[in-house]
């Protein structure tokens, strides 16, 4: 199944801003960030098509899975 | 009734008008931490004309501050950072009244020291006391504007009582990539910004933009982009 991966801010860095992958069927979200070596400490908000979703997430064909990191200063 | 306002408020007046400009002089805002985003959050409101502010923050300018913090100057380093903003806030808009606390936010605390305010700023450093601070304003009742800056990278919301948007979007943890990425001079101004344009919507009774949804900001390729919470 093709699912279109959407990386934020610094996460982007060395990757990509979009990008559709081929993942097997019944993948999770976490099988996304391991396939880009995403640090989990850098995944801070993964949605589904705009949906919050957790790492455990199974995907579907055509999904978009957008993936932020952490913002905390001020 | 242009003429009715004060002076340096005149030329707003097709944004705020008079009817705004009270409801502002009658309102109270708190700021929770006196960095980068509450220096210039605090700047802005007294501009404003905004009643009264609460300033939070038990911390002292050092000079590590100077990049980004508006109150921080070559000459007040060790200064606790209430007083720096007092220093510079006075002698902007005399009018305003300041309510000044040199100490820590804590949930324990949060209803003495945020007595009076009508809506508070999220201006803290640390994604724990900034999801901590929410459920304070949930229990007291008060709507909450956040932000979250790092690099050249913002997040800005707005949650009212029992949302708990910050909850959602702030996983628990002291601090995100900011620790690598420092906050340079202009993440903080125009996050700040962003939160007292949302929060003035709330003081004077317009449609809030961002509830139930939030906003991230990337600077470095100028997207600005809403996501919705549901």
């Amino acid at each position: 199944m093709e699912v279109n991966v959407k990386l934020f801010a610094t996460l982007r860095e060395g990757r990509f801003k979009a990008e559709k992958t081929e993942l097997q069927e019944n993948s999770r979200v976490i099988d996304v960030v391991k396939k880009y070596d995403l640090p989990p400490e850098e995944v801070a908000i993964c949605l589904v098509n705009g949906r919050d979703a957790d790492n455990d997430h199974v995907l579907n064909d055509g999904d978009t899975l957008s993936i932020f990191p952490p913002v905390g200063g001020g | 009734m242009r003429e009715q306002l004060p002076l340096r408020y005149q030329r707003n007046y097709k944004t705020i008008s008079l009817e705004d400009q009270a409801k502002l002089a009658n309102s109270t805002v708190a700021i929770v931490g006196c960095g980068g985003l509450g220096g210039c959050i605090a700047e802005e409101f007294f501009r404003l004309g905004v009643g009264k502010l609460i300033l939070v923050d038990g911390d002292h300018i050092e000079q590590s501050n100077l990049n980004r913090q508006l109150f921080s100057t070559e000459k007040n380093i060790g200064q606790p950072k209430v007083e720096a903003a007092r220093d510079r806030l006075q002698v902007v808009n005399s009018s305003v009244q300041l309510k000044l606390i040199a100490d820590w936010f804590n949930e324990d605390n949060a209803a003495v020291f945020f007595e009076g305010a009508d809506l508070v700023c999220d201006a803290l450093d640390s994604i724990n006391r900034r999801i901590s601070l929410e459920r304070a304003c949930n229990r007291i009742g008060l709507p909450l504007v956040y932000a979250g800056i790092a690099g050249w990278y913002g997040r800005i919301g707005v949650s009212y009582p029992g949302d708990f948007s910050v909850s959602r979007l702030f996983h628990e943890g002291e601090k995100g990539i900011e620790k690598t990425w420092g906050n340079p001079a202009f993440t903080p101004a125009i996050l700040a910004s962003l939160s007292v344009v949302e929060a003035v919507k709330i003081l004077v009774g317009r449609d809030v933009s961002l509830r139930h949804s939030w906003l991230h900001v990337d600077l470095l390729e100028m997207e600005f982009e809403r996501f919705q919470l549901n």
